[in-house]
C-alpha cells in the first residue's frame, strides 16, 4: 500500500538537491530581479515600491533610449541568423565531405570560440585602428584611401565594425554543432539519394538538412538568444559608444546599474531580457514545430 | 585548594585580558591604489609609517582596479557588511550617497587636531550641507583642469607664450593647422575627457558662482553664456582644431602623443604632470589656462577641479579611534608624498621645503591663484546625473545636438525643469 508513495517521495528526495539549486540560482534571483524592477533603489537603503514606473520610463525615456539598444540587438540577431548560420551550416556540410585536413579545419575554424572574447576583442581593436590598424591599412594599400574610417569611432559605421568579430567568432560554435548532426546521420540515407541520381547539393538540400532540423532548431536559438543577451564584445570593443550607437540592452542595462546607481532600471531590463529570450525560444520552438 | 584554583582561574582570566589589549588592531584600507597606480608605492610608505608610528595598529591594504573599485565599494555600502574600516573615496556625489545612507561617520569632533594642517577651504568637497556642513572625509590632494602646451610646437608657429585670449588661442591653432599640427589631443572615447575642454569654458563663459547654482539645479543651464561655452566648444570641433581620430582613442594614447610631439595642447587634470615630467625633455612643457571666453563674468583664474581624492571611515568601524587616526594621517602623509612625486597638489599645508619640478610649481602656483574652482562635474553630481551630463557633452562632441539643445536638454534630464 505504501509503496506507490514511498516511490513517489524517493523520486522528490532525490531531486530535491536539484530543485534546491535550480531555485536558488535561477528562479529566485529572477524573482527578485522582478522585485527590484519595480522599485526605485539606488544600491543603498531601502528599494521604494513604485509600481511599473520604471518599465514606463524604460520605453518613454529618451535619455535610456532602450529601443535603439533593441534595433541593434534584433539586428544581430537577424544578421546571425542570416549570415552566420548559413556560413557555418555550409562549413559543416562542406568539411563532413571527407575533405583533406578536415579535423584541422575543425580545430581552425572553432579556435575563435575557445579564445576570450577580451582577446578577441583587443585584437579588432588593432585591427580597426584608424592610423595603424590593418583594415585601413589594406585600403590605403589598394588606393582606397577613401573607405578608410574610424570604424569603431563613427557613430555611423561603429556597430558594423562590432557585427564582424561577433559574428565571426561564433561560427565554428554553431558549424561544430551541425557538423556533428551531420556525422551522426546514418550513412545509408545518403548512399540511397545518391543510388536514386541526386547531385551533392540535392542531398544536402532534401536529405542532410531537413535530417539535422533539430539541431537547425537549437543554432537558431541559441543565435537569437545569445544575440539578445551579447555584451562582452561590444563591452571591449566601444563599451556601447560612440554616443551609444553600438548600444546593446545589455551594456546598457551595465551602464544603468553600476555607473549610474540605477539597480531598479537596471533590473527591470534584465527582466525584459528573460522575457524576450523566453519569448523568442518559444516562438522558434513554435516555427519549427509547424513546419514538422 | 579550592581558593588555589580560584586564583588560578583568575590568573588565566586576567593573562587572556591581556593578552587581548596587547593584541593588534587591524585595519582594513580599501584604495584604487593597485600596482600600476601612481600612488601605489606612495600608499605602501605611507602604511608602513603610520605602522610604525602606531605600534600595534595593522593596516591590510586591499586596492582594487579603479572602474572595479566602484562596483565593489557601491555593493560592499549597499549589503553593509563586511565593510574596511578606512576605504578611499571622491568627494561631493559619490561620497555623498554613502553618507546619506548612514554609511559613513562624521568626523567634525576629530577635525580640529587637525585644523592647522589641513584648510577648512580643503574640506568642502567632504562637507555636505544637508548634514548641516559636516565633514564626513579626508581630502588629500587635489586637482585642476590646466591646459598643458609644448612650446617648442608654439615655437615653430612663432608663439613663445600660451595664447591668452580666445582670438589669439584661435589664430594660434590655425597656424598650427596650417602647419600641418593637431592643435588639441584629446579623448573622445572616454567622455570625462571632453568635460575637460568644456568644463573651463563653461567656467569661463558663466562664473564660479553660476556654474555651482548650475550643478546645484539653483539655476538654469539654458542660459545665453552656457549656450555660448557649447557653441565655442562645437567651434573647436568643426575647425578641426582636435584630433579627427579622437573618437577611436583612449586618454593614455592621447597623453603619450601629446608627450611624443603629436599636438601642441593637451587640457587634462593636473594628475598628468607626474607623466610629463618623465619625458626625455620636460622642460619643452609648460602649464596654462584656456581663455576666458566673457571676461564680464568670469576671469582666468577661476578653474575646474578642487580637492577630491579622499579617505573616509566607514560608520560601523569596530576601531573607531585608530581608523579616523589613520584615515587622517595616511592623508597627510599621501598628500604630501603625492605633491613631491608630481601626481597631484596637496590638500594638506605643504612642506615648505618640497623639492618638485617646474611644472608641478606652476601648477601649485595657478591653484594659489585661483579666484574660484568649481569641482569636476562628474564629481560633483550624482552618478545618474553625471552620466546624463557626460553623454551630453558627448552628443555636443559630435555635433548630434545644437548648444540651445544642450542646454534645454541638460535643465530637463536633471532637473525635469
Amino acid at each position: 500500500m505504501h509503496r506507490p508513495f514511498s516511490y513517489k517521495l524517493n523520486i522528490f528526495l532525490f531531486l530535491l538537491p536539484a530543485l534546491i539549486l535550480f531555485i536558488g540560482i535561477l528562479i529566485a534571483p529572477i524573482v527578485m530581479s522582478a522585485y527590484y524592477s519595480l522599485t526605485e533603489w539606488n544600491g543603498l537603503g531601502t528599494p521604494a515600491f513604485i509600481g511599473f514606473k520604471n518599465y514606463v520610463e524604460l520605453f518613454t525615456s529618451k535619455s535610456i533610449n532602450i529601443t535603439r539598444a533593441l534595433k541593434n540587438a534584433m539586428l544581430l540577431a537577424l544578421l546571425s541568423v542570416c549570415i552566420q548560420l548559413p556560413f557555418s551550416l555550409l562549413l559543416a556540410l562542406t568539411l563532413s565531405r571527407h575533405v583533406k585536413g578536415e579535423r584541422w579545419y575543425l580545430a581552425i575554424y572553432f579556435m575563435p570560440v575557445l579564445i576570450s572574447s577580451v582577446v578577441i576583442g583587443q585584437l579588432w581593436i588593432k585591427i580597426y585602428n584608424p592610423e595603424y590598424g590593418a583594415l585601413n591599412m589594406f585600403l590605403r594599400s589598394i588606393g582606397l584611401d577613401s573607405w578608410t574610417r574610424i570604424w569603431l569611432g563613427d557613430k555611423n559605421v561603429a556597430f558594423g565594425a562590432c557585427l564582424v568579430p561577433i559574428l565571426w567568432q561564433y561560427v565554428g560554435y554553431h558549424m561544430l554543432l551541425m557538423y556533428a548532426g551531420i556525422k551522426g546521420m546514418p550513412a545509408d540515407l545518403n548512399e540511397a539519394a545518391m543510388l536514386d541520381g541526386c547531385t551533392p547539393a540535392q542531398v544536402s538540400w532534401y536529405i542532410t538538412i531537413p535530417y539535422i532540423r533539430p539541431i537547425l532548431r537549437v543554432s537558431v536559438i541559441f543565435a537569437v538568444t545569445g544575440s539578445l543577451k551579447s555584451f562582452d564584445m561590444i563591452y571591449v570593443l566601444t563599451n556601447g559608444g560612440p554616443n551609444h550607437a553600438t548600444e546593446l540592452p545589455s551594456t546598457l542595462m551595465i551602464n544603468l546599474l553600476f555607473l549610474r546607481n540605477r539597480y531598479g532600471m537596471g533590473s527591470t531590463i534584465a527582466v525584459m531580457l528573460i522575457v524576450l529570450c523566453f519569448f523568442f525560444a518559444m516562438l522558434i520552438n513554435f516555427m519549427f514545430k509547424e513546419e514538422k | 585548594m579550592k581558593k588555589l584554583v580560584a586564583m588560578m582561574l583568575t590568573a588565566i582570566m586576567l593573562l587572556g585580558v591581556a593578552s587581548a589589549i596587547a593584541e593588534d588592531v587591524t585595519l582594513n584600507l580599501w584604495t584604487i591604489a593597485v600596482e600600476s597606480d601612481s600612488s601605489y608605492q606612495t600608499f605602501i610608505d605611507a602604511i608602513a609609517a603610520f605602522e610604525a608610528a602606531h605600534p600595534g595598529v595593522k593596516i591590510n591594504h586591499e586596492p582594487t582596479q579603479n572602474e572595479q573599485y566602484k562596483i565593489k565599494i557601491k555593493a560592499a555600502m549597499s549589503a553593509g557588511t563586511d565593510l574596511p574600516d578606512v576605504f578611499f573615496t571622491w568627494g561631493m556625489g559619490f561620497l555623498g550617497e554613502f553618507v546619506n545612507a548612514g554609511r559613513v561617520l562624521c568626523l567634525d569632533e576629530y577635525y580640529d587636531a587637525y585644523k592647522d594642517e589641513l584648510p577648512e577651504n580643503m574640506t568642502a568637497n567632504a562637507s555636505y550641507d544637508y548634514e548641516g556642513g559636516k565633514l564626513y572625509g579626508v581630502p588629500y590632494t587635489m586637482s585642476e583642469v590646466v591646459l598643458f602646451a609644448n612650446m617648442e610646437i608654439l615655437a615653430s608657429v612663432g608663439y613663445d607664450h600660451i595664447p591668452t585670449t580666445i582670438e589669439e588661442m584661435n589664430e594660434c591653432c590655425d597656424k598650427l593647422l596650417e602647419a600641418g599640427i593637431t592643435p588639441f589631443g584629446v579623448s573622445g572615447k572616454e567622455l570625462w575627457c571632453l568635460s575637460e575642454y568644456l568644463e573651463p569654458l563653461m567656467i569661463k563663459s558663466v562664473g564660479t558662482e553660476r556654474l555651482i547654482k548650475m550643478y546645484n539645479g539653483e539655476e538654469s543651464w539654458n542660459n545665453p553664456d552656457v549656450i555660448a561655452a557649447v557653441a565655442a566648444f562645437q567651434n573647436m570641433v568643426n575647425k578641426n582644431y582636435f584630433d579627427p581620430n579622437a573618437a577611436a582613442l583612449g586618454n593614455d594614447e592621447v597623453k603619450t602623443n601629446f608627450i611624443a610631439g603629436k599636438y601642441a595642447f593637451y587640457q587634462n587634470g593636473s594628475w598628468n604632470c607626474g607623466d610629463i615630467d618623465k619625458s626625455e625633455n620636460p622642460a619643452k612643457f609648460q602649464a596654462g589656462l584656456f581663455p576666458v571666453l566673457n571676461p564680464d563674468n568670469a576671469s582666468l583664474y577661476e578653474l575646474i577641479g578642487g580637492p577630491n581624492n579622499t579617505l573616509a571611515v566607514t560608520a560601523t568601524t569596530a576601531h573607531k579611534e585608530e581608523a579616523v587616526t589613520a584615515a587622517f594621517e595616511l592623508g597627510r602623509a599621501m598628500s604630501d608624498a603625492d605633491y613631491k612625486k608630481g601626481a597631484n597638489l596637496p590638500c594638506w599645508t605643504p612642506d615648505p621645503e618640497a623639492q618638485v619640478s617646474d611644472l608641478v610649481a606652476s601648477v601649485a602656483d595657478i591653484a594659489a591663484k585661483a579666484e574660484g574652482m568649481v569641482l569636476f562635474g562628474d564629481n560633483f553630481l550624482s552618478a545618474d546625473q553625471a552620466n546624463t551630463y557626460l553623454d551630453y557633452i558627448g552628443l555636443a562632441y559630435a555635433g548630434d545636438i545644437t548648444p540651445e539643445e544642450f542646454a534645454q536638454g541638460m535643465d530637463d534630464a536633471l532637473y525635469n525643469k
